[in-house]
């Protein structure tokens, strides 16, 4: 991928986010700035579009679709949710719903420590690697991929989504976790906790959109894009792409766990229903519509469909599924590339040609 | 000739069995009347009536035994006369009399008024129209059925006419028969308990270890020990049975929704994700049809299931031949992206659905073909519910296969299937091949719907629940083979079950993941993948 | 450095029961070019896919130069010890440019041994043995046909195999091309490498083959030089006709 400075589209983008984030910065010191509500859905869409780019990551730079990504954005929120529900709990004294409803007077023994960001964080990475890695590693490794790798995702992800139902486990059952009150020492609903909260997520999406970039012009990018072209050739040529995948694949995994722990704080619940297939098929959705294989596309995609998302839910939520399903048939029909198409932006030429048509190959 | 003889014999013997009953009674009326040991007397030959005396009798004694504890039975000179609403009658004629001047209505003892009560409960038991109330009669009994005569339970089994009633009686027969005072009796009872192993028999016999003659009688306790083994080892039959069986009907499900997704795999590379609407929708065209029939031929209503097979069938079908036609076949080189456009169907399905029939679960009526079942062994019952959807399940497999075998189109799918290029050059219409083997997958995944209508609920998210077991099974079974789609089935299917009652269905859907994931670790390419040169 | 490259040894590969290679053997030294040739489904493209690795025999050993048995190791790990096969479709990353190919080819591993300057010289002889040096930069889905051939050789050649494969070469080339990979295939002829070409064009073989082996049905049917391929009545019955 060429250099960063000739990707006159990503770099538009990427000063539209940093304009955004610095207006939320400027809002925290002044009173008449951005409203709370206001750089709260902001802030969301932000988690969301970190969470799609690390699904583009590997769906459209490895050619690897995940169907089950709402997973490892399920671990990032559920561990924040921890940390937010032991520091209040240690700050206000408040016991958990969800311990109340179960009868608990403690928190079980794995809840230990998590009263700490930093070791909420280092289980958040640990979980998600432990889990990414084995998945992965045991996929990649018997090479299974296109569709079955999909579609088994799906199944991880639904597996995942049933445990978490379950009441005895310990992480709020079909309930899930809320009543966040303070987050490091302060309290999570007032204005400049919530336009803080805000700001820190636009600034983590533009430092993955950056990372991402970086990433995908080094050699390691170029690797990448050679794979998800033609693994067999690259493998036949010295390469071993199972380490190469399994590296992308945890990279982007991790990326989507930090996602969930920027989404949660926001929205102030965690509940298995973000682990329901439904969600993770969705991030699949904003991607294509943004554009598979354009790091801006998932970007736009994932904020584009939220923002209706968010208008019609309180407009008309009876039609959003209309909705939706409507523009994945408008992907697939008029912007195969998604909408970066209708943008018309001249973008990188070798992928754009690549991206109209799939390998053939189903399984491999 | 021979059916006037018979009346005029019939017609004789009822004559002198009147007329012998006529002293009987009497002589009751006599003894109720009588003092304590002779009103004792009256009880326990009212049990006997009950137990073995003639219908006329038993409808005669029935009145008495509440008359006298309700004190509406006066004594009298010439006999005694029992009070009503309805006015006075004579007790042994049923004729309207009052009562003589200084009638005495006898009052029983603590002990004679228990006997009373049997006595009442008895006959209601045996006589009453009411099953309320021989239900009720039943449960006063069965205290002290040990002391009553054996034949009573047995007549009143025998005559009993509603089947759980029935089963009630002979269950109290059968404890009665087991703490009969009589050894041999007893012995014979537990033959005959175990005969049924059950855990209602288990619950009868395991107590009796407990029984002062467990340990002083050695053929007591011998027959004891021989038949609680026997039923234990029934129990155990009778649940892996049920197990097998609950794994069965699962697995019947499941083929049918994954044979027309393994079809269409196999033949397009795309998984449909809307398969599980198409079962949805299965469901609600039977739904439809039930109702149609409803209005139109109320006495075919019965058998909705059946007729509603072809409806089904084609009406899925093509909505799934027009899905493929309009969306699909833009897709087939994009494998992943019509992972998505499926989803979008199933979406719209779902809430199409969803704002045309709401949200809650489709009633059902249940044909008499599909209602009960054949006790078997132990606790499992051969329910014709889950049986009509494991013989649906046998008959679209050979139909299937049979059209995969045998028609031209079924070797037009396969051709398609192992090389879509060279079938097309050798003249085969691939692009019609495609809508129609989408149209069979749809259509079978709608008449799985159809099965599911009388053992699962019927509502818009109900394809949500099989969709990934489906998958499942494809992963496993390998595109687009019969064989290992029904292998796949039976295995999920089976370790389904048989997880569930150990550690509860999510470990159940945990455990079967891991096992695929593990699977395809030593067969990446699932069961019966067919094998060939890459590149 | 002469001797033996490649020993297939009793090699047996089937698909179902098809039997795609039946107990073959064959050597292959080093400084030789070798043509197999034969029928379709002869065995000739399953037998390369055994050779680098893709396809796991039923029975048999291939070994490598000493002592390498090669169906213990992976795919990647073949290529890194030398052996580099180009494919029968033309296997290329329409993701990347012409130059990025090569790169790729040249450092063949995770870990990039060559140097930045190491690296670019490299590239630079390639994509002017492939004669694709004025397309350094353009993207690799939109050469021609027969200029994907020539960067796939590229591609397994940057990296200076010892065991060179390619799989139909010329397939779908103008004449002229084809003459331009005939000479391209005989300049990379040398005393430590073997190259074995699979190929339909009887032509180029001859021009390119100091031996052909015949294959039929999985089994050798003839090894030798073209001109007594061409004579031998078997091979002419199954294969070349009359």
């Amino acid at each position: 991928m060429s250099s960063i400075w000739s990707d006159r589209p990503f770099l538009a983008v990427l000063a539209a986010v940093l304009a955004v984030a610095l207006s939320l910065v400027t809002s925290i010191a002044v009173p008449f700035g951005l409203s709370a509500y206001l750089a709260n859905a902001i802030g969301q869409l932000a988690a969301f579009a970190v969470l799609a780019l690390s699904l583009d990551l590997i769906w459209g730079y490895l050619g690897i679709l995940s169907l089950g990504h709402g997973l490892f954005f399920g671990i990032g929120g559920y561990v924040v949710a921890m940390y937010l529900l032991k520091h209040s709990f240690e700050v206000t004294g408040k016991v958990p719903d969800f311990m109340q409803f179960m009868g608990w007077t403690a928190f079980p023994f794995y809840w230990a420590g998590f009263g700490y960001f930093v070791y909420a964080a280092l289980v958040a990475v640990a979980v998600t690697l432990l889990i990414s890695g084995v998945f992965g590693y045991v996929s990649f490794r018997s090479r299974v991929g296109g569709v079955y790798f999909a579609i088994i995702t799906q199944a991880l992800v639904y597996v995942a989504m049933l445990l978490m139902f379950r009441n005895d486990t310990g992480f709020g059952g079909n309930n899930g976790m809320t009543g966040f009150a303070v987050i490091f020492g302060w309290p999570i609903g007032s204005r400049g906790v919530v336009i803080s909260i805000a700001a820190i997520s636009v600034v983590v999406l533009a430092l993955t959109m950056l990372g991402c970039r970086l990433l995908l012009q080094s050699r390691f990018g170029m690797l990448m894009i050679a794979a998800r072209d033609d693994e067999v050739r690259l493998r036949t040529l010295g390469y071993d792409t199972l380490l190469l995948k399994l590296a992308v694949w945890c990279l982007s995994a991790l990326i989507a766990a930090l996602a969930g722990m920027l989404y949660v704080p926001q929205v102030g619940i965690i509940n298995p229903r973000l682990l329901a297939p439904d969600l993770s098929l969705e991030i699949a959705v904003w991607v294509a519509i943004g554009g598979r294989g354009h790091l801006i596309g998932a970007v736009i995609g994932a904020v584009l469909v939220n923002a209706i998302k968010f208008w019609l839910s309180a407009a008309a939520p009876e039609l959003w599924p209309f909705i939706l399903s409507g523009l994945i048939v408008l992907v697939v029909f008029v912007f195969p590339n998604g909408l970066v198409d209708l943008a018309g932006f001249r973008l990188h030429r070798p992928l754009i040609s690549r991206l109209s048509s799939e390998p053939a190959e189903l399984n491999r | 000739m021979i059916r006037s003889l018979a009346l005029v014999l019939w017609v004789l013997v009822v004559a002198w069995c009147s007329t012998a009953h006529a002293m009987e009674r009497a002589d009751l009326i006599g003894k109720v009347c009588g003092d304590a040991a002779a009103m004792g007397e009256a009880g326990r030959a009212m049990i006997d009536i009950a137990a073995e005396g003639s219908p006329d009798d038993r409808a005669w004694a029935a009145l008495i035994p509440r008359s006298v504890m309700d004190r509406k039975l006066s004594c009298d000179a010439t006999g005694a006369v029992i009070a009503s609403a309805d006015g006075s009658v004579d007790a042994l004629t049923r004729a309207a009399r009052s009562a003589a001047d200084g009638s005495r209505s006898p009052l029983l003892s603590l002990k004679n008024r228990a006997m009373f009560e049997t006595a009442d409960a008895a006959l209601a038991l045996r006589s009453s129209p009411d099953p309320a109330r021989r239900a009720a009669a039943l449960r006063t009994l069965e205290r002290q059925a040990s002391n009553l005569p054996e034949q009573l339970f047995e007549a009143a089994g025998r005559d009993e006419s509603n089947p759980g009633l029935k089963a009630q009686i002979s269950a109290v027969a059968q404890g009665a028969a087991l703490n009969s005072p009589d050894m041999d009796k007893r012995i014979a009872a537990i033959g005959r308990v175990a005969s049924s192993p059950d855990r209602r028999a288990l619950a009868l016999v395991g107590p009796l270890t407990n029984d002062p003659a467990y340990g002083a009688n050695t053929d007591f306790r011998r027959a004891v020990d021989a038949a609680s083994a026997a039923i234990r080892r029934g129990i155990t039959i009778g649940d892996m049975l049920a197990t097998l069986y609950n794994g069965l009907s699962f697995a019947s499900i499941l083929f049918m929704a994954a044979i027309g997704l393994a079809v269409i795999f196999g033949l397009m590379g795309v998984i449909n994700l809307a398969q599980g609407e198409f079962i949805m929708l299965g469901g609600y065209i039977t739904w439809l049809v039930q109702e149609a029939l409803r209005l139109i031929a109320p006495g075919l209503l019965q058998w909705y299931l059946i007729i509603a097979i072809p409806a089904v069938f084609l009406v899925t079908a093509a909505i799934g031949i027009v899905l493929e036609a309009i969306l699909l076949r833009h897709l087939y080189r994009r494998p992943l992206m019509s992972l998505l456009a499926t989803w979008a169907v199933s979406l719209f399905l779902i809430n199409l659905v969803r704002v045309t029939f709401g949200t809650q679960n489709l009633q059902f009526v249940t044909p008499f073909y599909v209602t009960g079942g054949v006790p078997v062994i132990g606790d499992f019952i051969f329910t014709w519910n889950r049986m009509f959807a494991i013989a649906f399940a046998v008959v679209t497999l050979g139909l299937t296969w049979g059209l995969m075998r045998l028609t031209p189109l079924g070797l037009n799918i396969r051709a398609v299937t192992q090389n879509r290029t060279m079938a097309g050059c050798i003249g085969i219409a691939v692009r019609r091949v495609d809508m129609l083997a989408f149209g069979l997958g749809s259509g079978l995944a709608g008449l799985a719907g159809l099965a599911l209508a009388p053992i699962y609920s019927v509502n818009p998210q109900m394809g949500q629940n099989f969709v990934i077991d489906s998958f499942m099974v494809v992963v496993l079974g390998g595109v687009g083979t019969i064989a290992g789609t029904i292998v796949a089935a039976l295995g999920i299917g089976q370790i389904n079950v048989l997880i569930e009652p150990l550690w509860g269905a999510v470990a159940a859907k945990v455990i079967v993941l891991l096992m695929i994931i593990g699977f395809l670790q030593w067969r990446p390419e699932g069961l019966f993948a067919i094998k060939g040169r890459r590149k | 450095m002469s001797g033996t490259a490649l020993v297939i040894d009793a090699v047996t590969v089937e698909f179902g029961s098809f039997r795609a290679i039946d107990t073959l053997s064959l050597a292959i030294d080093f400084g030789e070019v070798r043509a197999v040739i034969g029928p379709n489904g002869a065995g000739k493209t399953t037998l390369l896919d055994v050779i680098s690795g893709i396809t796991q025999p039923k029975k048999g050993r291939v070994i490598f130069g000493d002592a390498t048995d090669v169906l213990r190791a992976g795919e990647s790990q073949i290529a890194r010890a030398g052996i580099r096969r180009k494919f029968q479709k033309p296997s290329i990353f329409e993701g990347l440019n012409v130059r990025q190919h090569i790169e790729i080819g040249a450092q063949g591993g995770l870990k990039w041994s060559l140097s930045r300057a190491e690296l670019d010289q490299r590239v630079a002889e390639v994509l002017d043995a492939v004669g694709l040096l004025a397309l350094a930069n353009r993207s690799a889905s939109e050469l021609a046909h027969g200029q994907k051939q020539w960067l796939e050789i590229g591609m397994v050649l940057a990296s200076n195999p010892s065991v060179l494969m390619l799989d139909e070469p010329v397939a779908g080339l103008t004449d002229e091309e084809t003459e331009r990979t005939a000479a391209l295939v005989r300049s990379l002829k040398r005393a430590d490498r073997a190259i074995v070409v699979v190929e339909h064009d009887m032509d180029f073989v001859e021009q390119i083959a100091d031996r052909v082996t015949v294959l039929h049905e999985g089994k050798t049917l003839f090894e030798g030089s073209m001109a007594n391929a061409r004579a031998d009545a078997r091979v002419i019955d199954v294969y070349l006709g009359r």
